[in-house]
């Protein structure tokens, strides 16, 4: 670089720097895209699908179930000690079940998916990176993407429904719990208000998060697990960074995108 | 870990999800799966303030419907809106269509007072007899400034 | 002038500003196991990796059966990469899948086979390799020596037509690591695939390799049959190989005593399992006796010099080994009759001068020495031809050291 450019520095800086940023979105977004169009290449990828829907979603329930239920028990209490000053703590239920239904449900599945599949995911394809089995899979014309990420991303994509959806209603069981048995509030006003506050478009919005999140969580740790040989790190270190780099973009990109959702959808 | 149990759990979690989805969306999300069978009818307001689509349509504080569209008569420059009844309802030619409230300040609702006419209406017809929405604040003005 | 089934012309390549090839020409034919040798970290894998396509070059092309490979796409270029096998260096199995499962994934990937077919031809594989009953055990649950030959039964499977082996050698002991290369001459045999072989397994690769390439400092500093690159005198070729053979000290090991036996047994078996045809050359010191009379010389520490010096004569696959008293026996292989004769003939030249400086105790004495020649191809006894050469004994060549 010549010395003629040098008050022009820091904009080159940011120019290197909002140019490399978006390379990188964009080998994001082309990963997803690429794993996505090869879930339905033929031979359909059924039986790894099941697989990984064994692993992602039915072996994340008992999880999902015990967060759940905590969860709705917090709101229970806290909606019911803020209700109580207005004399309105009838509308709890709708309280817990809309809070349940549009953020809570989708986001804590998405943040507790990303402890116990994602991590997995980006450790499971850093192994397989620095032992050279993802280049066997290539030498062998195997697509990597299609054996590997595809199944993970259409197994992740049936789970996360399902999964928001139980941690929505063991949540209202949760909420139950605490409103109707502990302080006492009538079980058929809690239902009911249930019942008259949820609209067709929250329970929507809640499953169109829950499949974004699923989007981002599967792209993201697939995608740092998978490259982690680019990374500054070699061997177990590698993966050990790739994989704690995963779980933490995964999180605050699930938080952000629920932002932009949330803003969009109401 | 075998093959079939492994499909056998994934079916149990498909199963549990599945359920959970149905509470959701029919329960809660008030979705109709096996359709009852509704017809449309419209009807022409001064004012439909406060009223959503989706709102309830009453008839003897029973809810028989729902508010399924609302636009505007862009030459008459009047609400007009497109509610679905059930069809095991039948509503008279006479029968008059309010905009109320539920409560004092609840949500806005669309009561229907049967009329006596042997005129039962079809599909895509409209209620003639409307009665607009209450304007809370126009009632207190006049109330106030003396207008009643 | 055949055309090669491989080429390089030019084929350069640097990580993160570290140059590891720079400049490679190498040519590849049809139907030969070619072997690269070259120091450890010297960018051998990183050659084999660019042949199947897993690494591109920074400048230079690679031409593969006519079809440079930077502008093949899409379906050619996986039409192409289907004739191929690699087999890893550190066998890179899929260690979440069971044996039968890695060893059958490629067929069963490529479709268009049934699952019967796949597994008979799994378990035909698994035969022929000497793998046992360990469908469904896990890659981790086996040996290092097992692990090779479930990645060379993979590798194998679907009867490519190149396989490039990425040292298939490396941590096996002796036995398995003959058995292993083997493995490979014989299958090339069989199958008459093109091999690509990485190997420190120096002399052995010179046995059954048809093709010998030496890579330094990111150049190929030769190619060419493994008698040409024996033959070769180019110093930094000869150090190279001799700091193979012995890579903890710069001189060659003395010649072995005793168990001289084994030894032999060991050697002509393999030279006869690779179907290599050799000589066996017995020298004998005809009057040791009357060297020994002399002064207080011991025996066996003039036959030790004698043979140390022949030694350092040799090729780097000859061996040479002290068989008795006053007996050394050598093993020269790719050698005929009339080819060991020019061996002894050469060993009397070169021999004369330094023998004296060798046995100091007795300078006035000449030291008569005799060789008998036998020649083996194919499958030969061992006593037997040793037996032969001793009848022969003073045939064909008499020195003496003065």
């Amino acid at each position: 670089m010549n010395t003629s450019s040098y008050p022009m520095m820091p904009f080159t800086r940011l120019g290197q720097f909002a140019i490399a940023r978006l390379r990188r979105m964009g080998r994001y977004a082309l990963f997803f895209l690429q794993s996505f169009v090869r879930i339905f290449s033929w031979p359909l990828p059924v039986a790894r699908i099941l697989q990984q829907t064994y692993f992602i979603g039915m072996k994340s329930v008992s999880i999902i179930c015990l967060t759940a239920v905590f969860t709705g028990m917090v709101l229970g209490l806290q909606g019911y000690y803020t209700l109580v000053k207005f004399g309105s703590e009838g509308v709890l239920g709708a309280a817990v079940a809309l809070s349940l239904i549009r953020e809570m449900g989708p986001v804590l599945t998405a943040i507790m998916l990303i402890g116990r599949a994602g991590s997995a995911m980006a450790a499971e394809l850093g192994i397989m990176r620095i032992s050279e089995q993802i280049d066997a899979l290539e030498t062998m014309d195997i697509d990597p993407l299609r054996f590997l990420v595809s199944p993970k991303l259409g197994a992740a994509l049936i789970s996360m429904p399902l999964l928001t959806a139980i941690f929505d209603v063991v949540g209202i069981i949760g909420g139950y719990l605490t409103g109707v048995l502990l302080l006492g509030i009538n079980s058929g006003i809690y239902f009911a208000r249930i019942q008259s506050s949820v609209e067709m478009a929250d329970v929507t919005g809640g499953f169109v998060k829950s499949l974004v999140f699923a989007v981002v969580i599967v792209t993201v740790c697939c995608f740092k697990g998978f490259n982690t040989h680019e990374g500054s790190e070699y061997g177990a270190k590698g993966v050990s960074v790739s994989t704690t780099s995963a779980v933490v973009i995964a999180s605050v990109l699930v938080l952000v995108t629920d932002y932009i959702l949330t803003s969009l959808l109401l | 870990m075998k093959k079939a149990s492994i499909e056998t759990a994934v079916g149990i979690f498909v199963f549990i999800g599945i359920l959970c989805v149905g509470y959701l969306t029919v329960k809660l999300g008030k979705m109709e799966l096996l359709g009852k069978n509704y017809y449309s009818v419209q009807a022409q307001f001064e004012s439909v303030a406060g009223l959503k689509v989706g709102a309830s349509v009453e008839m003897a504080g029973v809810p028989i419907g729902k508010v399924e569209a609302i636009s505007l008569d862009i030459e008459r420059q009047i609400a007009r809106v497109r509610m679905k009844i059930q069809s095991d309802v039948a509503i008279t030619d006479d029968s008059i269509a309010s905009v109320k409230t539920a409560g004092l300040i609840g949500d806005k609702y669309i009561k229907l007072s049967p009329g006596g006419s042997d005129l039962i209406l079809k599909a895509g017809d409209t209620i003639i007899e409307t009665e607009s929405a209450l304007d809370l604040e126009d009632l207190i003005s006049k109330y106030v400034f003396g207008g009643v | 002038m055949k055309t090669p089934f491989i080429q390089f012309a030019g084929v350069t390549k640097a990580f993160n500003g570290h140059t590891v090839l720079q400049g490679i020409d190498l040519e590849i034919y049809q139907g030969e196991i070619t072997t690269i040798i070259g120091k450890s970290g010297g960018g051998k894998s990183v050659l084999l990796k660019h042949i199947m396509g897993l690494l591109r070059p920074d400048a230079g092309r690679i031409v593969i059966d006519g079809q440079p490979l930077g502008q093949l796409k899409g379906r050619a270029r996986r039409r192409l990469r289907r004739r191929f096998s690699y087999m890893f260096q550190d066998s890179a199995l899929f260690d979440s899948m069971t044996v039968f499962e890695n060893i059958a994934l490629p067929i069963q990937e490529r479709g268009r086979m049934k699952a019967d077919e796949i597994e008979a031809r799994v378990h035909a594989r698994m035969r022929e390799l000497d793998l046992g009953p360990i469908d469904n055990e896990y890659p981790s649950q086996l040996s290092g020596g097992m692990k090779k030959r479930v990645a060379l039964a993979r590798a194998l499977v679907t009867d490519p037509e190149v396989v490039l082996f990425d040292e298939p050698t490396t941590g096996l002991d002796p036995v398995r690591k003959n058995s292993v290369h083997a493995m490979i001459a014989e299958y090339q045999q069989k199958l008459g695939f093109t091999a690509v072989l990485i190997s420190h397994e120096i002399p052995d690769v010179f046995y059954f390799s048809q093709r010998i390439a030496m890579l330094h400092e990111g150049r190929i500093i030769f190619t060419g049959t493994p008698n040409d690159l024996q033959c070769l005198s180019d110093p930094v070729v000869h150090e190279f190989i001799q700091g193979f053979e012995n890579p903890n000290g710069d001189s060659p090991e003395p010649v072995r005593q005793g168990s001289w036996e084994s030894t032999f047994n060991a050697e002509m078996a393999r030279m006869q399992h690779h179907k290599v045809s050799f000589a066996l050359v017995v020298l004998t010191i005809e009057n040791l006796a009357e060297i020994l009379g002399q002064e207080d010389a011991d025996a066996p520490g003039v036959a030790q010099r004698f043979a140390d010096r022949i030694r350092a004569q040799l090729r780097v696959t000859d061996t040479c080994s002290l068989a008795g008293p006053n007996m050394v026996l050598l093993l020269l292989p790719f050698t005929n009759l009339s080819q060991a004769k020019m061996v002894c003939a050469k060993l009397g030249r070169t021999l004369n001068g330094q023998e004296i400086a060798g046995i100091q105790s007795c300078q006035e004495a000449c030291m008569a020495i005799s060789a008998g020649v036998a020649e083996v191809q194919g499958n030969g006894h061992p006593e037997r031809t040793l037996a032969q050469a001793l009848e022969r004994k003073e045939i064909f060549y008499q020195f003496s050291v003065c």
